[in-house]
């Protein structure tokens, strides 16, 4: 059994023609770094969202774990996928940043000093102790990226799906990510990646998806850029 | 028929009035035939009104039951022994504020049948201030952009394991005040940055600004709101 699994999956937005998605098959397993590439407006965000039925397919099947997506509940989804959206701002909600990363924890039932335990080690790996206490909307675009990834990341969700999560960060910060995600990788749980960082992707990616025009139109686990820019 | 946004205005502003003023289920179904007429003659599909009606379902079902049980006189429809629940005078009241929704609106509806930038122009040349009217507008599209981003919100809260369905109303009202927080700080931020964005592309740099089009008033649409403006206040007088 695949973790994801779709087939012929299609999908347009309301009340529009054409199709962001088309025919997509796609089976991901569970222990592995995929990325998806491809130029803006290809689809990539739209196949994420897809993916864990954030949005209905319009067609075709899609299968977590063997159960189709169509019947689970968002929150079931989220408890075996973590999914940090492109736009940091509309994923943060709480009052201050230590709250916003032990929201999930608290809703997953932690103990009250386990959950201050691991958010105090999230808060320190991505360097934002200082801000433990401030208002999220209040930071900077990369500080506000790092809160999201962080407070998704704190759950420990099986699976992690990331759209653009180098965007805004500094050279640092992305190694400090990208180690991170190797320690993931290495715990056996795997991820999906989006992003136009090409040199992120090769050093992390097992396999490639290349998408173009609601297509996927290459898929492999080849490294290196084939004539795609980013 | 193709009729200036602003006549069209001003029959939506006349049906509401006289929806507001009539208080008898026979006079609002009498407005709300003249109503659904007119969407036929302006061609909107009826259908689409269906779609806008939908969404009010509840709200009117609450707002019947509530004057049903709780207006007084007339006949007594429904009793439980001695104990008058339902009376007459309480279904008419409770239906004729559910006409009186209808008629509102599908009359709004009209108002779907040009574009906003028909409006300001039509408010610019009634010698509205371009600013307020311009206003007007922004704020009309940025609606339904502020109920997507609420809707993505709500997403990403239920991805991080709440379950919506499940939690109680207290907690559901305390996370409702939580996702409305990054919606309106959102929003602010949005007002100053398009402000600055409007300056910087020259808004308001100069007293006066031209216009690409004019809309034309003809003598239908003076004919038309004079009748209906005329139409309404006898109505009302009467
Ligand atoms: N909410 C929406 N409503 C309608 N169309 C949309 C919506 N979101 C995206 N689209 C359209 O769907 C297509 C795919 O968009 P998508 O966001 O998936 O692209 P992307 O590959 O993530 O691009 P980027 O690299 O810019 O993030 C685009 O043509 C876009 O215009
Ligand atoms: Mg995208």
């Amino acid at each position: 059994m695949h973790f994801l699994e779709l087939s012929q999956v299609n999908f347009h937005y309301p009340k529009q023609e054409k199709l962001a998605l088309d025919n997509i098959n796609l089976e991901i397993e569970q222990k592995s770094i995929t990325a998806v590439i491809g130029p803006n407006g290809s689809g990539k965000t739209t196949l994420s969202k897809v993916m864990i039925g954030v949005f209905p397919a319009t067609g075709g099947k899609i299968l977590l774990q063997g159960d189709p997506v169509s019947e689970l509940s968002l929150a079931e989804i989220g408890r075996s996928i973590g999914y940090v959206f492109q736009n940091p701002d509309l994923q943060l909600f709480c009052g201050t940043v230590a709250e916003e990363i032990g929201f999930g924890l608290i809703n997953r039932g932690c103990e009250p000093d386990r959950v201050k335990e691991k958010v105090d080690f999230y808060l320190d790996y991505f360097q934002l102790a200082e801000y433990r206490n401030a208002f999220p909307l209040h930071l900077s675009q990369g500080e506000k990226q790092r809160v999201a990834i962080a407070s998704v990341l704190a759950a420990e969700p099986e699976f992690l799906i990331l759209d653009e999560p180098t965007i805004g960060l500094d050279t640092y910060r992305k190694k400090i990510l990208e180690g991170y995600l190797q320690k993931i990788a290495c715990s056996g749980r795997g991820m999906v990646l989006i992003s136009h960082d090409m040199s992120f992707v090769n050093r992390l990616a097992d396999r490639v998806i290349q998408m173009e025009n609601g297509h996927i139109v290459d898929d492999g686990d080849w490294k290196g850029n084939n004539g795609y820019d980013a | 028929m193709t009729l200036d946004p602003r006549t069209k205005m001003v029959i939506v502003i006349c049906l509401s009035t006289l929806a507001l003023i009539y208080n008898t289920p026979e006079r609002l179904l009498q407005l709300l035939i003249v109503t659904v007429l007119l969407l036929l003659l302006f061609r909107i599909d009826i259908r689409s009104v269906w779609v806008y009606l939908k969404r009010f379902l509840q709200l009117m079902l609450v707002v019947f039951i509530i004057q049903c049980f709780f207006t007084r006189g007339g006949e007594v429809l429904l009793s439980l022994g001695s104990v008058e629940l339902i009376s007459s005078q309480g279904f008419l009241t409770g239906a004729s504020l559910v006409l009186r929704i209808i008629v509102v609106i599908s009359a709004a509806l009209i108002l779907t049948t040009f574009s906003s930038r028909d409006f300001i122009l039509g408010l610019v040349q009634w010698k509205v201030p371009y600013e307020l009217a311009f206003m007007v507008t922004i704020a009309m599209r940025f609606l339904p952009l502020f109920r997507d981003e609420f809707v993505n919100v709500v997403t990403a809260v239920q991805l991080r394991g709440v379950e919506l369905k499940q939690v109680s109303w207290g907690k559901k009202i305390e996370l409702f005040r939580c996702l409305l927080f990054p919606v309106v700080f959102g929003a602010l931020l949005k007002a100053q940055q398009l402000a600055v964005a409007m300056e910087s592309r020259g808004f308001r740099a100069y007293p006066r600004r031209t216009y690409l089009r004019r809309l034309d008033f003809i003598l239908v649409d003076y004919a038309v709101m004079l009748i209906f403006v005329t139409v309404t206040i006898i109505l009302i007088v009467y």
